[in-house]
């Protein structure tokens, strides 16, 4: 440090991407890397599939660090990670993370099971570090005012609430169709999006959940459900339905969307959050021509990420939320199963929880 | 041989739908004769056609009987009309039970009557248009379909309100968009539902309904009955593997206004009266009665329609889904 100055610029900060197997890590790579006082190195052993770009060649196009193994990277005493593993791998990098003193930030769903889940929480807890959940929509503006909404009593005593997250099937990286590396299909990647959101609205307990799916959509490549409709009855009577589908067309101009209705005895509202876009048509293709706009909201996730780890301070959500919303999941997909209604026996706030199928 | 003599319609009941049948029966060239406990005279007044004293009286005086009364009288109603030897059109839903649904439909078939159910989603052109975009395959195979269908809660009488008489939102409401799921995507196998009812000063209802069709596409509805001022809104999003089709009333329009004052909240979604529903589906229902056509809407598809919302209110109240097999008709 340069002596004169009153208070020396603060250290950069330490960030480590654990894994470029989820397309979300090259864009947070993407974000971090453009900010001040903010060094990124990413770790992403392979072996990988030989159409995906990835490890070092995928670290060096992105302009961030690398490292060669995770323990590398964890040598290199990062302040925070983000764990951007294939669903199934989480706990492990997790760990890890948490063993070395670093906070987390876990790509969703937080597992693809209750004891992995449940382990992400444990290590985070006894290693005293933070741990976040990577649910960038809560951070929109229009979620905000629906909250507002809520919160003022506008909307009334709430009676129902309908999601839908549907997007194209995942073609970038083939592990999102291996259902033991992406812990099943679309339940897994779309269910707990929505169930955030009410769960951060509302701070309502689920109690029941019932889905029922189908393969039929991208049927040569479906090795678990493509679509999936969820109802979550939760403890206020309130019901919620949740279109989980990847039945966005890969030919699509844009990639899908989230939308949220909420009714109420004294109004609703409607929440389209990636709806916003110029519409025109292509002279050459006649195809639509869409081109969305809006704020990027895996920015404000990281820069809230990012407060918690200078301020040392819990951000939400947190895991118990990543908890929560899992268990809903695995609720659906045992529903689907076994085509009965699943009550979340005990309660999910007052984690650990279990089924008890009636 | 077609029948070229003005039909004699007989439309029991003086409510909303009266209101929304009646000009168009007198439009369709139909001498109506109409018999309601209350309201007859006011229904008449400003539309048109003649009071009944009595419903004996209207049933010796026409050919076809339109109920349009509260749902819990459908079962009594429809069966003096078929013992009476007349052909019926009926109000959805059929009847008030699953049980009565389907008697009425065994009884229409025994007397050789018609016994049409007005199924008016079936006429509206967004819904012909998904049906027509299936049938010519541009969907592909059926994967996922949702419905969903919101407005100010009932409050016009108070039988909406009770669901003993009413059936409550799945069976009053939301069977437009069963019969629509069960139309497009085919039979249904299993039903899930859930159903939130907020009575009070601010009376208000919601339901959640999964369906599991035979052909293995899977549908949701979602119903909602709000507050007063609550638009009437209807939508759909429809993919199969050949592609996507949606439709949100909300968002399709061709007459926008923002006028001062408070806006309506009526009991139908805004409707183009160059291709009213309502006119659409009685023209139908009557030619097929007179010229014997096949009608788009069946006494089978009413009952179908009443079984699965009956179904689905089980399993709102069970916790758990229900099973229909196809074979069994219902009980």
């Amino acid at each position: 440090m340069t002596a004169g100055h009153a208070s020396a610029p603060p250290a950069p900060l330490r960030i480590g991407i654990m894994s470029f197997a989820h397309t979300h890590a090259a864009g947070y790579a993407r974000l971090l890397r453009d900010q001040p006082g903010i060094e990124v190195r990413g770790s992403d052993p392979g072996p990988h599939p030989a159409a995906e770009l990835r490890g070092r060649a995928l670290a060096a196009q992105l302009g961030v660090g690398y490292c060669d193994s995770h323990a590398e990277l964890m040598d290199w005493s990062p302040d925070a990670v983000l764990v951007t593993s294939e669903n199934a791998r989480h706990r492990p990098l997790a760990e890890l993370a948490a063993r070395g003193g670093a906070h987390i930030l876990c790509e969703k769903p937080l597992a693809t099971t209750r004891a992995d889940g449940q382990a992400i929480v444990d290590a985070a807890a006894a290693a005293g570090v933070m741990l976040m959940m990577a649910y960038p929509v809560r951070f929109a503006s229009a979620f905000t005012r629906l909250q507002a909404d809520y919160a003022a009593g506008r909307l009334g005593e709430l009676i129902a609430i309908r999601g839908a997250n549907n997007g194209m099937l995942p073609a970038e990286r083939a592990w999102f169709a291996d259902p033991e590396l992406a812990g099943g299909g679309a339940l897994v990647d779309h269910v707990v999006h929505i169930a955030d959101l009410i769960d951060a609205l509302t701070g309502a307990e689920a109690v029941s959940v019932t889905a029922i799916t189908s393969r039929r959509l991208h049927a040569g490549r479906a090795a678990a459900e493509t679509a999936g409709l969820v109802l979550v009855s939760y403890d206020t009577g309130v019901s919620a339905a949740i279109d989980c589908s990847w039945s966005r067309p890969a030919t699509a101009p844009t990639w899908g969307g989230l939308t949220l209705s909420v009714a109420g005895t004294l109004g609703t509202a409607d929440a389209d959050f990636f709806g916003p876009r110029s519409r025109g048509l292509d002279a050459a293709t006649g195809r639509p021509l869409e081109l969305p706009y809006g704020p990027d909201l895996d920015a404000a996730l990281l820069a809230t990420f990012l407060t918690a780890v200078r301020a040392g301070e819990q951000p939400q959500p947190d895991g118990a939320a990543g908890l929560r919303t899992l268990e809903i999941m695995l609720g659906a997909q045992l529903s689907a199963r076994t085509a009965q209604t699943v009550t979340l026996a005990t309660s999910v706030r007052g984690y650990p929880g279990g089924y008890d199928r009636i | 041989m077609p029948d070229c003599t003005a039909p004699r319609v007989g439309l029991v009941g003086a409510g909303t739908i009266s209101h929304l049948h009646l000009p168009h029966l007198l439009r369709l060239g139909a001498d109506v004769l109409v018999y309601a406990q209350a309201g007859a005279g006011e229904l008449t007044a400003a539309y048109g056609g003649t009071v009944a004293g009595s419903l004996d009286e209207l049933l010796s005086q026409v050919d076809i009987v339109d109920v349009a009364t509260p749902t819990y009288t459908h079962y009594d109603v429809v069966r003096r009309a078929l013992a009476a030897g007349q052909d019926v059109i009926c109000e959805k839903p059929l009847a008030r039970t699953s049980a009565e649904a389907a008697e009425l439909t065994e009884l229409a078939a025994r007397a050789g009557r018609a016994l049409y159910p007005a199924h008016v989603v079936r006429y509206f052109p967004e819904y012909v248009t998904l049906r027509a975009a299936i049938r010519a395959g541009r969907l592909g195979d059926l994967a996922v379909l949702r419905f969903y269908r919101s407005g100010a809660f009932p409050a016009r009488t108070a039988w909406y309100a009770d669901p003993e008489l009413s059936g409550g939102i799945i069976v009053d409401q939301m069977i437009h968009d069963l019969d629509q799921a069960r139309w497009l995507a085919g039979e249904v196998v299993r039903v899930s539902a859930t159903w939130t009812r907020r009575p009070g000063p601010h009376p208000a209802e919601a339901a959640h309904v999964l369906l599991t069709h035979a052909s293995g596409a899977i549908s949701q509805a979602s119903g909602i009955w709000g507050p007063p001022h609550l638009e009437f809104i209807t939508g759909y999003a429809v993919a199969g593997t050949g592609g996507v089709l949606a439709h949100d009333s909300a968002a399709e329009r061709r007459y926008v206004r923002d006028l001062a004052g408070p806006g309506p909240s009526g009991p139908v979604p805004g409707i183009d009266p160059a291709e009213d529903p309502y006119f659409l589906v009685l023209q139908d229902l009557i030619s097929a009665i007179r010229h014997g056509n096949e009608p788009r809407t069946t006494a089978a598809d009413g009952a179908q329609a009443v079984r699965i919302a009956a179904a689905a209110v089980t399993s709102a109240q069970s916790g758990q889904p229900v099973d229909l097999a196809l074979e069994v008709p219902a009980p």
